[in-house]
Formats: structure tokens, sequence, C-alpha cells
């Protein structure tokens, strides 16, 4: 008996020490836990938390985005590397009207997942449907460039002169806020609603007597204007969308937006089935009655679970779809889902999902781990209105007392950031932001190069707080600051591992290089949120932006006068002015050029302290071929693939996004050939002409 | 005693609506809402949306909307998950968190009961120290720690069983295990306890003064009033247990009816948790009664009127 319990003993002394042994050599495999490609084309994907729904128009997060790419196609779609707009069910396009209007021409063999074919009137119902109030989509702010349909989305009216004739936006641009208005000639369109699209704007004023009394209270001019004369509901059918024939669909905005045909691939316009929508109402995305029209569509959907999808055959580009399956899994636990990747039951997973304390172990894995640019900023917004940070001086003196290098190394993010548009992702927007800022700088009798030296300057930071009133002084080896008001100053962060690291990284840096002590405060994400949107945080919150778009503008955008995006409350018409200027240019150049200029305007303004551009930090098998670390983390699911064969796996994945994957960009060149042919014949017509 | 059972049960109506009542309030005075988000939403369509939504109403007659519906046993739909109803969405996850909490239950039940009665039995024996550490051990290892020690050792050090989420009998190894070890440990030692006591009892004397056998003695005689403890302790742990259990669903991803609890909350999904809370209120309250009718059965000095 004795003998016995001894051996039972030594033989889990034996497994504990297996088991350790075995944690502590995986340094020396070349995979992390358990890499055995599936029998099947099928993808174990982790998505992020439960989608709020499967109807593309509602949610807005990026677990569902990533959902909605598969079970629906837009007239556009990403690549899958670059992110630029590609043909999907619009085979080509042409932008006319410098910028503001759009003609897709739809191909004639897509299809819903009910055998439907898909339309442009499809097109139609779908936008039309994103605005309506009822729905309450909050993306629908996204798609306010299209002709009224923010003027529909807000329920406001026209105004109609006892004419019959109606008030036009470019006589009351002092009053409503907007860009200037890309003037038309009535009457000249193709179809009678075309020519009322292209026709000036007309005005439109809220219809809730709360909002229209404020309105018209505020302009003595647009009082007498409106004064007696009838309000007409701007109507689903006003919107600047219309089905010129079955396959010919026209988009038309209030003002150029360059990046506009790369946000068409967002789920808010991702074509819906209009009579399964009218005939189940709010429960048609059910998965007893959804219809889809992406490469795949619901096959089971069990929520906080997963949802399965198949691919449709009835999708127009089925023959190149590789995968059969792809289960999706709503797991946001970190640990979990690596728990699971490692025992090779996930074959990959969406960004930020790397537990911190596992990143050293992780990184390792080079054939695994991505840490690759992401579309995003992360920064510190400053409350400007409450002293002492209301002083310029005292903003740029915390700006730049922070060691950069030493953040990116401690959060393992990309890259440190003293700009607001993050690097590493739109090359030529960095060239014309460097010309720009050299040349605007050295008037100011400065240069690029100190400006890019503002990730860490303690000499100047002191300098600037002490001109600023608040004297830095020596003090037994270090620095202190006594006169500075540190009780109205304290970093509010929402609760998060990352944010809290973070956050004590500021405060000993900024006690270190100024002797300020900064307060920590953290709360909980949904308390947070009012707090800085409010901007009723004291000193500095902390902020992490994400593109909706790529485009620069996606982020110069977050200090455009009333949206307070930036969580700074700072606001300038001259900026505003700036950016739509940039917008109404259509030379992609001068464009950029123009935006850098606004660039360098806000940040010079000091209202934010920017921090880092953040790595997507996600991993993968080997075998999962055609899924790039992109910078949006968006993937278009039709160009990945398993790969069996272990000669053919990814190495290296640092070079993945510029060592393109053969098989990928064959099936990308085959879907572009058409727009790519249709603009080739367009510019053989203009020269025969 | 139908009466007894009749009155209690009615009381359990005003209960509920009182914790609805008291949840309401909570959430409305938690900051944030369902829709807001990181990035600011343009007025007209807040607007929108705390229209469809009823939430630009006045806050009492949103409360009688919401108590009235209640009262009729409606709960209306998630705000977070548009189409879905809260009463479909707790029947639906209830299944996952009940298998595993009712399996956890027994598991504890078994373990703990033999462990309890043995330690009793053979008191200050070698088997009474190692079950009572164990149990100590049990009890002061949080389940947080307990699950991935399990999963490091069981799915990612011998690839035994999957490391999280629903599917196949071995995927509920590892949360049936981690749910039920408190339980197992704390069943354990009120088992002895309450068994050591019984055991030097009168009437115990007196049924072996009888010549019964020790086995009679045990199982009829002792065992009814020993687990008395036992029984006012599992009554309640087995609604909390069935209703499922926040830190091992998140651990191991499952679709219980914990993990759903704890999202609205977050979510701000006002409906859900309503549902939820009222779900959970009712259970308990259930539980207590049934627990106290037991008593009757197990203790015959116990008798309802």
């Amino acid at each position: 008996m004795k003998k016995r319990s001894s051996t039972i003993h030594i033989g889990i002394v034996a497994a504990l020490c297996a088991l350790l042994a075995g944690c502590g050599t995986s340094a020396k495999q070349q995979y992390w836990g358990k890499t055995v490609p599936p029998q099947e084309n099928v993808l174990r994907y982790v998505t992020g938390s439960e989608p709020e729904s499967l109807d593309p128009a509602v949610p807005n997060g990026q677990p569902e985005a990533r959902l909605l790419m598969a079970l629906y196609d837009a007239l556009i779609e990403y690549h899958p590397l670059t992110v630029e707009p590609i043909p999907s069910v619009a085979e080509s396009w042409e932008i006319k009207e410098g910028g503001t209007e759009y003609i897709f021409h739809l191909r004639k063999n897509a299809k819903f997942s009910n055998g439907d074919p898909i339309t442009a009137n499809d097109f139609v119902f779908t936008i039309r449907r994103g605005f309506k109030p009822e729905l309450a989509s909050r993306n629908a702010s996204l798609g306010y460039y299209i002709k009224y349909s923010e003027a529909f989305n807000s329920k406001w009216a026209f105004v109609k002169n006892p004419d019959g004739s109606f008030l036009l936006k470019k006589d009351f641009l002092d009053v409503v806020a907007g860009a200037p208005v890309a003037d038309g000639d009535v009457g000249k369109g193709e179809s009678e609603f075309h020519g009322f699209l292209d026709g000036p704007e007309r005005l439109a004023i809220p219809t809730s007597e709360k909002q229209k009394t404020q309105l018209l209270g505020s302009n003595a001019k647009l009082k007498a204007a409106v004064e007696g004369k009838e309000l007409v509901p701007v109507k689903a059918e006003d919107i600047g969308v219309e089905a010129i024939d079955d396959y010919t669909l026209r988009i038309k905005l209030y003002q150029p937006a360059p990046y506009f045909l790369g946000l068409l691939g967002h789920q808010f316009f991702r074509v819906i089935n209009k009579n399964v929508v009218e005939k189940y109402g709010d429960r048609w995305s059910r998965p007893e009655n959804i219809v889809t029209s992406g490469a795949f569509k619901v096959l089971a959907h069990r929520p906080y679970d997963e949802l399965i999808v198949v691919k449709d055959p009835n999708n127009w580009d089925a023959a190149n779809v590789k995968l059969d399956r792809i289960e999706f899994y709503p797991l946001d636990e970190q640990t979990t889902m690596q728990n699971l990747y490692k025992a090779g039951r996930v074959d990959a997973t969406y960004n930020h999902t790397v537990p911190a304390p596992w990143f050293d172990d992780v990184s390792q894995f080079k054939d695994e781990y991505m840490l690759t640019p992401e579309l995003a900023s992360e920064y510190y917004a400053i409350n400007i209105k409450k002293a002492p940070m209301d002083n310029p001086k005292v903003r740029e003196a915390f700006a730049l007392a922070i060691d950069r290098d030493d953040y990116v190394a401690l959060r393992r993010t990309y890259k440190p950031l003293v700009d607001l548009v993050p690097f590493g992702i739109f090359p030529m927007y960095e060239a014309a932001r460097d010309k720009v800022f050299s040349e605007e700088l050295q008037k100011q009798g400065s240069s690029l190069d100190e400006w890019k030296a503002r990730k860490f300057n303690a000499e100047k930071a002191r300098k600037l707080l002490t001109e600023a009133g608040y004297p830095v002084i020596q003090s037994g080896g270090g620095w202190s600051c006594p006169s500075f008001p540190v009780e109205n100053v304290e970093i509010t962060y929402n609760t998060s591992e990352s944010n809290k690291s973070t956050a004590e990284f500021a405060q000993a840096q900024w006690k270190q290089n100024l002797g300020v002590t900064v307060q920590l405060k953290n709360m909980e994400f949904k308390t947070f949120l009012p707090l800085i949107n409010k901007v009723e945080f004291s000193g500095f919150a902390r902020r992490g932006w994400v593109g909706d778009y790529m485009d620069p503008y996606t982020f110069l955008y977050l200090f455009y006068s009333g949206q307070n995006a930036s969580a700074t409350g700072w606001s300038d018409p001259k900026y505003d002015r700036m950016l739509d200027e940039a917008n109404n240019t259509t030379d992609p150049q001068l464009r950029y050029e123009k935006l850098a200029a606004a660039e360098l305007y806000v940040m010079q303004k000091n209202t934010l302290v920017p921090l880092g551009v953040p790595g997507t930090s996600w991993m993968k098998k080997p075998y999962v071929k055609g899924l790039y670390p992109n910078p949006v983390t968006l993937h278009p699911w039709k160009f990945v693939y398993i790969e069996r064969d272990p000669s053919k796996w990814d190495t290296n994945v640092s070079n993945l996004m510029s060592q393109r994957d053969p098989i990928v960009e064959e099936q990308v060149r085959n879907i572009t050939r058409t727009q790519d042919e249709f603009v080739k014949s367009q510019a053989g017509q203009a020269t025969a002409e | 005693m139908l009466l007894f059972i009749f009155r209690r049960l009615l009381l359990i109506i005003p209960m509920a609506l009182l914790v609805v009542t008291l949840t309401w309030a909570l959430i409305r005075f938690a900051p944030g809402t369902f829709y807001s988000g990181e990035k600011p939403l343009p007025p007209a369509i807040e607007a929108n949306i705390r229209e469809k939504y009823g939430l630009d109403k006045p806050w009492y007659q949103q409360y009688w909307l919401m108590i009235s519906n209640v009262a009729r046993g409606d709960f209306g739909d998630s705000l977070k998950y548009a189409g879905q109803s809260v009463n479909e969405l707790i029947w639906r996850h209830l299944p996952y968190s009940a298998t595993i909490g009712a399996l956890a239950y027994l598991l504890a039940l078994v373990v703990g009961l033999f462990s309890g009665v043995v330690a009793a039995l053979w008191q200050n024996s070698k088997f009474d120290y190692g079950a009572m550490a164990v149990a100590m051990l049990g009890l002061s290892v949080p389940n947080f720690v307990l699950g991935p020690i399990l999963v490091l050792v069981l799915a990612l050090g011998l690839y035994l069983v999957p490391p999280a989420r629903w599917g196949g009998w071995n995927s509920l190894v590892l949360p049936v295990i981690t749910l039920s070890a408190i339980y197992a440990a704390y069943i354990a030692r009120l088992t002895r306890a309450g068994m050591l006591e019984i055991m030097r009892s009168d009437y115990i004397r007196t049924a072996r003064a009888k010549g019964l056998n020790e086995t009679t003695v045990l199982l009829k005689h002792a065992m009814r009033g020993g687990i008395i403890p036992v029984v006012s302790y599992t009554g309640p742990a087995l609604a909390a247990l069935l209703a499922g259990t926040v830190v091992v669903e998140k651990v191991f991803a499952i679709p219980g009816l914990g993990n759903i609890f704890i999202q609205s909350v977050f979510n701000r999904d006002e409906p859900l948790t309503l549902g939820i809370v009222a779900f959970l209120s009712i259970l308990v309250m259930v539980f207590n009664l049934i627990v106290d009718i037991s008593y009757g059965f197990l203790d015959p000095r116990i008798r309802y009127e």
C-alpha cells in the first residue's frame, strides 16, 4: 500500500515536470501549440463580442463588420491587402460632376441567397431604408454625403415658396453649417429626378418645434424667409440614389468626398432583400428568415456560441470562393481565445487579442504573430477649457515630456506618434505631409526634424512649463514643480489592463521629467463615455480612434466643428474651411497637401497628447492563407484558403503585407479586370471624340 | 401545509416586482446608454433612437409602461440584440447554465456527502484529515484560479479536453469540476459537522440500543437529521448554480445565462437585465420555498400550519 502511493506521487511529479518542461521549451518549437490544418475547407475564426444583429444597417461595431462582410455583398469590396475598393456587385463605375456623382454598372448575374436577382432597385431600397428615422441606425451619419440623406434621417423639411420654388441652402450659408455647395443647373439632368438632384441644393430645416424655434431664433433673415411658408418634409424618395435602369445605379453627393467609394464597403451599404425585409419586419434577420447577398450564407446561429456560415452557390463569385464553411466564434476573453488557439481549435483571431503578459512568449512565433500598423491613433485628449490646461504652453509641455520610444517598447505598439494621422498606412499622404510640414515649419523658423523630435524633449518641456508660470526646479536628483495645481489635472481612462499600464507610464514620465504627479482615475466604459463626449474630465482622457475608412480625413475630421469627436472641446471655423477646401480638390496629391496643412494647424494647437500607432497584434495558423494583417483587420473572406502543404505555409508573417500571395493576386486581378477595361474603353471613347 | 405553500407563492409576485423596480432604478442611475459608443452620435440620430425606444417620454410613463408589461410577463425586446425578445433570450441560454449547474450540483453532492459522512464516521482518521484538507483547499481557491489551472494541465498540457466552448460531453468536464469544487468542499464540511453532532444525540443512542444495525442507524436515522444544514445550504446554491455563474461561463466561453447577464449590464440593455433579474429572483424564492418544505419531511420536529 505504502509502495503504491509513492509510485502515484512519483507519477504526478513526473507529469508536472513534463508539463512545465513543455511550457519552458516552447521557444524551440516552430509553431505555438497544435498546428494541424483541418481536413475540410473550413476556417474557425474568433470575431469578438456577440453580434448585435445580422441586419447590416444596424450594428456599428468591428465584430459585426467582419461577419457581415461574409454575409452581404456591396457595390464594391475591399482589397484583402490594401483595403482599396475593388469591383463586387458593381463591375465598373464612373465618377462625374467633379466627384459628386457616381454611376455604378451592376453585374447581371448577382443573386441573393434565395435566388432573387440583385438589381439597382435593391440598392436604392437598402440605402433609403438605412436612413429611415424609425430604423434609428447609428451608422447613418456615414452616408450623410448622399444628397438630402441627412435631412431625411433628421426629419427635416424643405421650405416651399408660394410660387412653387424652394429656398436654397446657398442663400443661408451663414446659418446652416456645412461646406460650400456644389452648384448645378435645374433641368439639366437625364431624368426629372436627376434634374432635381443635380439642381442647387435646397435648404432643409428641422420640423420639431424646439429645434425649429432655436434655429429661426438665431437668425432674423432666415426667420423672415421661412415665416408663413409651407414646410415640405424630406422623403426617402428625395435622397440622392436613383436606379437608372435595373443594372445602373446613380448616387449623388452634396459635395465631393474622395473617399466615398471606399465607404460603400461598409456594412451600412451592403445590399439586402426588399421582399424579405418587408415580409418579416424587424425579425427578418433571424436565422429562420434571413436572406443574404454575400459569398456565404447562414447555416446556424447559436448566439454567444457560434455563427456558422457556408458558401452560397447563388453568389455571383461562388466559383472563386475557396472556403466551404466559416465558423465564427463570438468570444472576447483574450485568455480563453488564446487557449483555444493553442489547443488547435481556432485558426485565427481578430486584432488586439494577445494578452499583454503573453507578448514575450507569443511574439517569438514569427510565422504566426502579426504586429502591423493599424488604422488608429492612440492619444490623450486634453480638456482645453479647464485651467491650467487652457494654457497652450502647459499642454505642449506635457506632450513633450513623454518618451514615446519607451512607450512603444512597454506597450508593444507599432510606432510612436507625434501627429494625428497614423503612419505606415498612407504612404502618399505621408510624403505630402513631410513636404508641407517642412515648408510651413521653415517659414515659422523651425524644421521638420525639430517637429519629429517632439516624440520626447524633456528639456524643452520643463522650459515651457516654467514659461507658463509653473517653474520646474531641480530637487534631489530629480525635478519638482511645486506651484503646479496638480489637483486640477488627472488622467481618466476606461478600465482595462492596457489603458492602466499606459496611464501609469504617462504618470511616471511626467513625474520624472516635470516633477508633476498626476492622479489616475479609471471608470467603466459606459460611465466613461458621457464624460469624454461632454468634455467633463479634468486634464487628460484616454482616446483610441479607429478610422472608419482608408483616408486621412477619417482622423482629421475629429476636430470638425459640431462633432467634438476629438473629446477636447476644440474647434475652429478656419480649420473646417481648410478641410472643406481640401475635399473640394480633385487632384489627390494637392488634396493631401491641403489636408496636411490642416493637420499641422490643429497639431500646433496642442489639444492632445499623441502617443502611438497601435499594432494589430493577432495570430493566425500558418496554413491559413489570404488573410492579410491589413490596417483595419477587415477580411473579404472569399480570398481566404487553407493550405495543406506545409512547404507553402506562411513564414515570417511580418513580411506578409509586402509579399503578396500569388493565388490571391490572381483572384483580385480577375475581379478588377471589368473596371480596368471600362476605364480603358472610356478613355478610348474620349480620345475618339 | 398547502395554505403555507399558497401564501408563499403569492408573496413571490410583489417581491419580484419590487426587485424589478429597484433594478430599474439602479440602471437608470448608472451613467451611459445602450447606444453610446466611442464615437459620438449626431444629435438627430440620438433623437431617432430615443424616440424609437420611448426614452423621450417622462420617467414615470416609462416606468409604468415597463412595470405593467413586466406584470404580464412581457419584458419586450432586447435593446442590444435587435429583433430578439428577452423571454426568448432567457429560455435559450438557461439550458446551457442549467446543464452545467445541475451536473456540478450532482458532483458536489456526491463528493461532498460521501466524504463528509465518511470523515464523520471515522473522525480523526487519515481520511478525515485528508478530506478536510482538500475541502479547505477547495474553499479557498477561487474558481477563476482553479479554472485556468485545470485548463493549463488538462487542455493545453495533455490535450485531453477542450480548453473552452460548448460542444460534446468532454467540453463539460472542466467547467463542471471548476464550478462544483467550492460547493463540494462546503457540503463535505457541513455534512461532517452535522453528522458528528447527530451521531452523538440521544435518539441515535436509542436506535442503537434497540439493536438496529449500524447501516439502518446511519442511513435512516442519522442522515435525515445530519444533512439538514446541507439542505438549507444547497437549496439557494442550486438556484445559483442553475442560473449560471459569470466567472466560469466567461473563462470557458459557455453561452449561458450568467454570460449574457453580465453583458447586458455592460451594454446597458435594460429589458434584458430586468428580465434576468426577475427570473433569478423568482428562481431563488422558489428554491427557498422548496427547502422550507423539505425540512418538514426531513425533521419530524418541524411542522407547518
